[in-house]
């Protein structure tokens, strides 16, 4: 039983890990590789508001808030001149991820730092004590995934950013004004991301350097996703048991590497992924 | 080996001031310096065969650091478990390069195949180093884990004799390099990069071009990590890792991708700069340089030294064709006496993309000497039928003859090498090349290029010579593609595509964009093209005063089927066919 809530705690995790890189790699075909800084801004966001004592629960927002506005910053001003060159905007964001690494590191030191978790102790669930923020993590994932989903399916909003993902210039051609629709969902991912940093840092630890392992796992899952929520939900679960239960059974090592291997081969066999068009 | 003399002049005024520096700058500095430079040397190998991979064939790769902690892993494991000695350096040296050389090909083949996208091969290239360090991690004792290999015993040169051979070995390589770069042969990187779809539709066989390159660059790379390993006498899994690999991609951005010497410098600059400044201000060092990349990425995206050379006003150095190449007429092939050869036969050709049915049951053939037009209204699947023709993956069913051989599921390539052309609408040539390399690459799949020299003569079979003196190119070897105007580009390519000496061209709205003039004259090329030479045409075309004039054929397609198919004057005056174009029989 135990495993099955390692499980979905791990798949819970990485959705909401992924779910930003997933909607700015849709909308803009770009994969931001500042990804993993943004999670280190939402997880440093949260550590500075729990150091001034506002309680968790702000401390979130303010990651979200504090992810949104630097994306708002680097969508302006590095990403609209490589719209046209993707391999190029690659590099830029990891650039950018140096750059904030290092100012992180300026600011606050490199020592790993620690925030205090907003749910203590563990709840008796199906026989078995799990720990408590754990599973509330995924309740929040299904939040954060159905609140996208009815934002993209349910809003004048997501019906425009939908059309911008599936046909940017029939888009445009149409009066959708496409840059603003960009610039707004990168925002939105990178608020997301910092959203993940902040949730995960209970988990773990704060360090300037947290962010890469979950880039890399991110990446790879959005790629087999291609551009489809559900899809990245199916393949969370599916990569995120393998991660477990080679974890597990296998060695830690060989878990570490699991999702991205795996991805990489699935890729291989079936280009198009878990996405069905 | 060099015939051109200029070239040969070029590399001798870089070679031999290089080779005196390398053998006179051990004198004059001291040992922390020579000792970083030595480092850095082996660092800029490693950059140079990135900007080989990036640069120069489009290949944005993270994972070269992988082959070069490869190397030096192989130095470091037999140094230290197995001993030193002469027989001990040549093993690991051997297996440096077999490690290369499977990794490489496994790489290669997830990497590059029929469909693989850029994107997904930098993923590739990103997991590669990733799955290395984590299994150096896990080898325990044996490869030293996250500490790594050190203290074992290797060659025992002093400090300035390392210099002069690493620093030797490098202006080699890059010499190497270079002239490989310039070579015939060598530009099929650049072509490949500029535009990999023409590149398939001339019968280069990409995949197996990268797979080769990555295969090559990486033995480069893992024989540099080898030379790093046995002079500092410390592997770490970081070698191999990718957060190494993308230092090396900051080093070629910077230096300026696509110019090997910019990598090269960069390389050896910026590890030298940072062996002095990130001891002095540590994080503050490696924040400068990610602004500088990130403002070079998108300010500067050809990188530093063609911005500095272009300040002094040198231009690109870009190397021109020998100035004396000569267009030569090839033999080709005789043309088939026999008339009635099927050049092409579609029998059931069905694709559909999901229910939406685009193409259903087409069945017709073409045979040499014929000029058959196909036409019908936007939407009617007429490019869809051409690409189904000249890419055997692409049709949902059905059967495609080429020259009496069935395409199965050849991509491509493959059925370019059936014998057929195929000519885009828009005009497909490789932007960064001149005129004559453009045909050159054209001819790869009939006369293989040299890989070390430039050949100044260029062969043609006499109707591509025609198109290029009719359209006056003939005079215009030397210029650049992206130069070109519409018209030129077009001619450009029609000449490139019968360079290959097809049997069966497919031709897409050849037309459109040209002049009333420009249109004759395509006109009166294409006709001879099946009265004297014997080749079997295929036009998509919208013109139909066009299709009137030219065509011995015209096949009618609507919403995806086969409707017509008879003389210019059956199909032209039929009722079907005004319907079609115009709804209703009412209008003129």
């Amino acid at each position: 039983m135990n495993l099955i809530f390692d499980i979905l705690t791990t798949a819970a995790i990485l959705y909401i890990v992924a779910a930003g890189l997933l909607l700015v790699y849709g909308v803009m075909k770009i994969i931001n590789f500042a990804h993993g800084a943004f999670l280190t801004i939402g997880a440093y966001a949260s550590l500075v508001a729990s150091q001034v004592g506002l309680p968790p629960v702000a401390g979130f927002l303010v990651a979200l808030i504090a992810g949104a506005l630097f994306g708002l910053v680097i969508e302006r001003f590095v990403l609209r001149p490589l719209y046209s060159r993707p391999l190029d905007a690659i590099l830029a964001t990891w650039g950018l991820a140096i750059v904030i690494g290092q100012v992180i590191t300026l600011v606050f030191g490199r020592e790993v730092q620690f925030v205090p978790s907003p749910i203590h102790g563990t709840i008796a669930l199906l026989g078995t004590e799990y720990s408590a923020y754990r599973l509330v993590l995924i309740l929040i994932a299904l939040i954060v995934g159905g609140a996208l989903a009815i934002l993209l399916t349910r809003t004048r909003v997501g019906l425009v950013t939908r059309a911008v993902i599936l046909n940017e210039q029939l888009a445009q051609g149409l009066g959708i004004h496409a840059q603003f629709v960009r610039f707004l969902t990168f925002a939105l991912g990178a608020g997301i991301a910092s959203l993940a940093g902040a949730l995960i840092t209970p988990l773990s630890a704060v360090d300037p350097n947290m962010g890469v392992p979950w880039l890399i796992n991110a990446f790879m899952l959005v790629m087999v996703s291609g551009v489809s929520m559900t899809s990245l939900l199916i393949a969370t679960l599916v990569f995120g048991s393998a991660q477990v239960i080679i974890s597990s059974y296998f060695s830690p090592i060989l878990g570490g590497m699991a999702i991205a291997v795996l991805a990489a081969i699935t890729l291989r066999i079936w280009p198009k992924g878990f996405s069905r068009d | 080996m060099i015939k051109d003399p200029a070239i040969h002049r070029q590399l001798m005024w870089l070679i031999l001031p290089a080779l005196a520096l390398v053998l006179l700058a051990p004198l004059v500095l001291d040992t922390y310096t020579i000792n970083i430079l030595i480092r850095a040397l082996f660092f800029a190998m490693l950059a140079l065969t990135v900007d080989v991979l990036w640069g120069y064939t489009g290949y944005l790769t993270f994972g070269q650091s992988a082959f070069f902690g490869a190397g030096a892993y192989a130095a470091g494991l037999v140094f230290t478990h197995l001993g030193f000695g002469p027989g001990y350096f040549l093993l690991a040296a051997v297996l440096a390069v077999v490690a290369a050389l499977m990794i490489g090909s496994i790489t290669g083949w997830l990497s590059f195949y029929h469909g693989s996208t850029p994107l997904y091969a930098s993923v590739i290239s990103l997991v590669l180093p990733i799955v290395l360090t984590q299994v150096l991690f896990s080898g325990g004792t044996f490869t030293g884990s996250s500490s790594g290999l050190t203290g074992y015993e290797a060659p025992d040169l002093d400090l300035e004799t390392w210099f002069r051979i690493v620093g030797a070995a490098l202006v080699v390589l890059t010499a190497f390099t270079c002239i490989f770069l310039r070579s015939d042969g060598g530009r099929i990187l650049s072509a490949i990069r500029d535009n990999e779809t023409r590149c398939s539709y001339l019968g280069i066989d990409i995949s197996r071009y990268k797979i080769y390159l990555l295969v090559a660059t990486g033995i480069v790379a893992s024989l540099a990590g080898f030379g790093y390993a046995s002079f500092s006498g410390v592997v770490a899994p970081e070698l191999a890792g990718f957060v190494f690999g993308t230092e090396v991609i900051i080093w070629v951005a910077l230096g300026g991708r696509g110019t090997i010497m910019g990598p090269v410098l960069g390389a050896v600059l910026i590890d030298w700069s940072s062996a002095y400044l990130s001891g002095n201000l540590p994080y503050v060092w490696k924040l400068f340089l990610g602004i500088a990349f990130v403002l070079v990425i998108v300010l500067l995206p050809k990188g530093l030294l063609p911005a500095i050379l272009k300040w002094f006003n040198r231009g690109e150095g870009k190397s021109t064709q020998p100035n004396t190449l000569k267009l030569v007429q090839a033999d080709t092939t005789s043309m088939t006496g026999d008339d009635k050869f099927v050049a092409i036969e579609l029998r059931g050709v069905a694709k559909s993309f999901g229910s939406l049915n685009v193409l259903s049951d087409i069945t017709f053939s073409a045979r040499a000497g014929e000029l058959v037009s196909l036409i019908g209204p936007n939407g009617a699947g007429k490019t869809t039928l051409m690409r189904c023709i000249s890419d055997g993956a692409e049709r949902g069913g059905g059967t495609i003859h080429i020259q009496g051989q069935d395409i199965k599921l050849a991509p491509p390539h493959q059925c370019v090498q059936l014998g057929l052309g195929r000519k885009f609408q828009t005009a497909t040539v490789f932007d960064s090349l001149t005129v004559a390399e453009c045909l050159r690459i054209a001819r790869t799949r009939i006369e293989t290029p040299s890989f070390t020299t430039r050949s100044n003569e260029l062969r043609l079979p006499s109707y591509a010579l025609e198109v290029l003196h009719a359209t006056e190119l003939d005079k215009k070897l030397n210029v650049v593609a992206s130069t070109l105007s519409h018209g030129e580009k077009q001619a450009l390519e029609l000449a490139m595509v019968l360079a290959l000496e097809p049997r069966v061209v497919l031709l897409d709205e050849p037309t459109a964009g040209l002049s009333q003039h420009e249109r004759s004259l395509i006109g009166r090329i294409l006709v001879d093209l099946t009265s004297r030479f014997g080749l079997c045409l295929l036009l998509v075309e919208h013109d139909l005063d066009f299709v009137r004039e030219i065509s011995s054929r015209i096949v009618v397609l609507h919403q995806g089927r086969l409707v017509m198919e008879g003389t210019v004057r059956e199909v032209v005056d039929s009722d079907l066919v005004k319907t079609i174009y115009s709804g209703s029989l009412g209008h003129a």
